[in-house]
């Protein structure tokens, strides 16, 4: 239920949500510090229940893939729960089960996290078992040969077979020309086919030390208590220098891109995206903040004009949607999707038409100050929502250390939002809603391959 | 802005965005056993825990009726300056009474126009005070929910356009059109799903003419002719007063929430609790398939499971959460993902209703290889009801189900969530402490009887959805037992 009121409040915030205390509550305690070997940590509390998440961030992810070898940090995310020296393969999920925690890892472009959400008298079971893993994974080649099938089942679930996420890899694989967001999370079938145990060794001992990680604790627990458990769990491990890690950079204006394809879908649909920087990239952070309130002046609500204006007004589209991920780690896209009302007879040619004339008129007229308004009051509230999860504050702060960014973001937030006059909206909506920095995925169904 | 579930997140836009993160997000699974095959955990913080049970929020549940007749239960939670209402109506759509989706629409039409504010102008009243509503609509229940601030300046003016839109709505019939078409759309893009193409057939072969036979936002031929007045009369009898459970959760005083509680209350229809369906008949056992173009093929398998006031529920989770029911180490996760590679994921669940719904099991796996999977579950089924689970199945479910007792209430929205269901299904108010009790006393011999009182393995109902390919023998298995964890704590 909570999917998409949350992307109404959080789009505007990219795919996260800033939790910021100033406005109505106190703030949450929040303290970081880093232990010899360079891994950092950062504190929140949060006493409400005696509950705690523990996250673990790697910075690795598919955007530090070469081609040939993509799909690595994810399989290896799968092998980290196939035991190391003190757990054999797959003891430590039960071990963890068996304590009512809940757990479990997800890896992006930019990150490859793992996390356990557990009683607060847990948290020791936890780091023993992170850094168990960070410091002596065993990767042992037969769990491997099973493991690696279970991931093309992953991949035929969530991508082969749903055509949507089909078109959705192949038009990042178009949009990101020059850097490593061109390539899936999950891999490439053929690179899956011949991915190599020995590959994951490397990759692993590569990226996997504690001064390439930030672990992140939120819930009923101090600083003192948890300063005490990383050093005596993660302090032995030694610091180990990693492979230099280079910025996704885009081109600026690749060029009009243009990509159709014929999948097993009922509805056409079309994606715009244009190349964009992200705050870790841009000169500019108020540009940035500028999409970022564009995104939410398009798609921030039932309100907002693309369900207000396409979906309703103008009954051109069945649905439609824009967003913006401004806390990456390298350049962004800013992406807008629709499908076409076909019970009003309305084509992809006339959603692009209707596109460009909201795009356009960002261009030319400033948004009402009601409108501003409402945004703002979306985000001043959604910062204190945020607050009821643990586990969604954890998340922001992984996040914001691993691109690059500092969780102490989360504090400027609204003010930075404040900032952004209606003629920067207009700036960045000239500089950046341009046909050299757009491509295009028409996604059609089947049958009008052979008309 | 709304959450409504069955028109606009059908469509790409809503689900695209999401995808670059969530592409590959879970479910490294555990492997059995492996390498050297000694009991390698030498954890030294497990050997370290005390073994009691965790510690957890304490709950004062309060509860009372409104003058109407809704019944409230509200937790008082002050640490942050927000609260949730939710309100849950039986009104899905096992009282659709024959318009198959009338249920669906009316929830999605609450939001769209009351006396003087079209859809727009009532999502900008909600947005500009940083309030989120929220609405859905399922088998028995329907939602309506308001998340605001607790100032009053913001939770007065959201709290009095949401008592209008909850008890008020005018249905205006160009809205109507719309949704409509966007619940054409919604079944046009159903098409290319076989997830949903199967859960649709499965629950038609399970209930045949029940009312939960029929997926809960109608279809094609169902919805163009839904009018207007049905939408009033339906709103009139199944968003009644006497029809609503009130759930609160925030940081509001006890004559706050009455004061909540009362004018919600008041907005809505007059009128009494609806009366839940008739139970479901036994369904004809058997195989259909859907032919499908698709690499993988769909398993799904079923049975008429039990209500939610079953007696047995507490034996049935249990049960099933050593079968299917957790993520990790089950039975089915163990056979068909870790020992075989067969599958992403494959889960069982209860889904206990106001009258018999279902138990099912889902999995996916590549086509070639679907007959020998699907065998390969219906034996895990049969053995796991003949023999029930071991002394030390059961024992490491207690331990879980306790353990993760206090996430269960961690949050204003998980505990608003427990609230509305206890409210929904008539339970009482110690209902969570209950369940825990009863579960924690719990035998094997117990276990094993509830799964087998309810379930048969030769009952099985079963959709396929795939293509038509020259099925492969299974690969073996890996042979090697798990290493039982060591040294987890009683408690």
């Amino acid at each position: 239920m909570k999917a998409l009121a949350r992307r109404a409040a959080g789009l505007l915030l990219g795919t996260l949500c800033l939790p910021l205390a100033a406005m109505a509550a106190d703030t949450q305690p929040t303290h970081e510090f880093t232990l010899d070997n360079g891994l950092k940590v950062v504190v929140r509390e949060d006493h409400r229940a005696p509950v705690v998440v523990s996250q673990i961030w790697y910075k690795v992810g598919s955007s530090y893939e070469t081609p040939g070898q993509t799909g690595l940090s994810h399989a290896l995310e799968h092998m980290m729960f196939k035991g190391s020296a003190k757990v054999g393969p797959g003891e430590g999920s039960r071990i963890l089960r068996d304590l009512g925690a809940e757990e479990n890892a997800f890896t992006s472009d930019d990150y490859t996290a793992y996390y356990q959400v557990l009683a607060r008298d847990r948290l020791p079971v936890a780091f023993e078992l992170e850094a168990d893993r960070m410091a002596s994974l065993r990767l042992p080649p037969e769990e491997f040969a099973r493991e690696i099938e279970v991931i093309k089942e992953e991949r035929r679930l969530r991508t082969d077979d749903k055509p949507n996420a089909k078109a959705f890899e192949l038009f990042s694989a178009m949009a990101y020309p020059a850097s490593g967001y061109h390539t899936p999370t999950i891999g490439w079938m053929a690179d899956l086919e011949r991915m190599k145990v020995e590959e994951l060794r490397h990759w692993y001992e590569a990226w996997y030390t504690p001064n390439n990680a930030t672990l992140v604790v939120v819930g009923d627990v101090t600083v003192d208590e948890v300063k005490g458990l990383a050093q005596k769990y993660f302090g032995a491990i030694p610091k180990r220098a990693t492979p230099p890690a280079k910025l996704p950079l885009e081109l600026a204006e690749p060029g009009q891109r243009q990509l159709t394809l014929h999948v097993a879908t009922q509805l056409p649909s079309l994606i715009y995206g244009f190349n964009v920087p992200g705050l870790a990239t841009a000169q500019n952070p108020r540009s940035v903040h500028a999409l970022r309130l564009i995104s939410a002046l398009l798609d921030g609500g039932y309100s907002a004009r693309l369900p207000s204006r396409l979906e309703r007004g103008q009954e051109l589209v069945a649905g439609a949607s824009s967003g913006y991920d401004a806390f990456t780690r390298g350049d962004s896209l800013f992406l807008i999707s629709a499908t076409p009302n076909v019970q009003q007879h309305k084509t992809l040619a006339d959603v692009e038409k209707g596109l460009w004339e909201q795009l356009d008129e960002l261009k030319s007229t400033p948004p009402s100050a009601a409108e501003l308004e409402r945004v703002r009051a979306q985000v001043i509230a959604g910062l204190v929502y945020d607050r009821d999860s643990i586990s969604s504050q954890a998340t922001t702060i992984g996040q914001l250390e691993t691109v690059g960014l500092s969780w102490k973001l989360i504090d400027r937030e609204l003010d930075e939002l404040k900032q952004v006059t209606p003629k920067d909206i207009q700036d960045a909506a000239r500089t950046y809603f341009t046909r050299e920095r757009l491509s295009v995925a028409h996604v059609l169904p089947e049958e009008s391959a052979h008309e | 802005m709304s959450d409504r579930r069955a028109p606009r997140q059908t469509f790409v836009g809503a689900g695209l965005f999401a995808l670059a993160l969530s592409a590959c997000t879970l479910l490294s699974a555990p492997a059995h056993a492996a390498d050297a095959g000694k009991p390698a955990n030498t954890l030294q913080s497990l050997a370290e825990l005390d073994g009691k049970a965790p510690s957890r929020r304490q709950l004062n549940v309060q509860s009372w009726k409104t003058a109407e007749g809704a019944r409230v239960l509200f937790v008082e939670a002050h640490e942050l300056p927000m609260f949730d209402l939710r309100l849950t109506f039986a009104a899905g759509s096992s009282q659709d009474g024959g318009t198959q989706g009338l249920s669906t629409l009316t929830n999605a039409m609450l939001n769209e126009g009351v006396a003087g504010k079209d859809v727009t102008a009532i999502a900008q009243g909600f947005e500009g005070l940083g309030a989120d509503f929220g609405n859905g609509s399922y088998r028995d229940m329907a939602v309506a929910s308001l998340r605001s601030l607790s100032a009053a300046d913001k939770r007065q003016p959201a709290l009095k356009l949401f008592a209008d839109v909850v008890g008020k709505p005018t249905f205006p019939e160009d809205s109507l059109k719309r949704i409509k078409n966007q619940m054409l759309a919604g079944f046009e893009y159903d098409k290319q799903n076989p997830a949903k193409l199967g859960a649709n057939a499965l629950s038609a072969k399970l209930y045949g003419s029940h009312p939960y036979a029929f997926p809960s936002d109608g279809n094609a031929k169902s919805i163009p002719g839904i009018t207007q007045a049905q939408l009033r009369a339906f709103h009139a009898k199944a968003y009644a007063a006497g029809n609503t459970v009130i759930a609160l959760v925030g940081d509001l005083s006890r004559s706050d929430a009455e004061a909540i509680a009362a004018q919600v209350s008041a907005a809505l229809p007059k009128g009494p609790a609806l009366p839940a369906p008739a139970q479901p008949s036994e369904p004809k056992p058997g195989i259909t398939h859907i032919d499908y173009a698709s690499k993988q093929t769909h398993l799904m398998l079923a049975e008429l499971g039990i209500d939610r006031n079953d007696p047995d529920w507490a034996a049935l989770s249990m049960g099933n959460q050593i079968l299917g029911g957790g993520a990790f180490g089950t039975r089915l996760m163990s056979e068909v993902r870790e020992k075989r590679g067969l599958t992403y994921g494959v889960y069982s669940s209860f889904t206990p209703m106001q009258v018999r719904g279902p138990f099912t099991i889902n999995l996916q796996t590549r086509a070639e290889l679907s007959e020998g999977t699907l065998k390969l579950v219906q034996d895990l089924l049969a053995d796991y009801l003949k023999t029930g689970p071991t002394q030390q199945e059961l024992d490491d479910a207690k331990r879980e189900l306790a353990g993760s007792f206090p996430l269960s209430t961690a949050s204003n929205a998980s505990i608003v969530g427990q609230l509305g269901a206890i409210g929904f299904y008539n339970l009482p108010l110690t209902w969570l402490e209950d369940f825990m009790q009863q579960s924690q006393a719990l035998t094997v011999e117990q276990v094993k009887a509830a799964m087998n009182k309810h379930l048969a393995a030769d009952k099985l109902v079963i959709v396929t959805v795939g293509p038509k390919v020259p099925q492969k023998p299974l690969p073996p298995p890996t042979e090697k037992p798990a290493d039982q964890p060591l040294g987890v704590p009683e408690h």
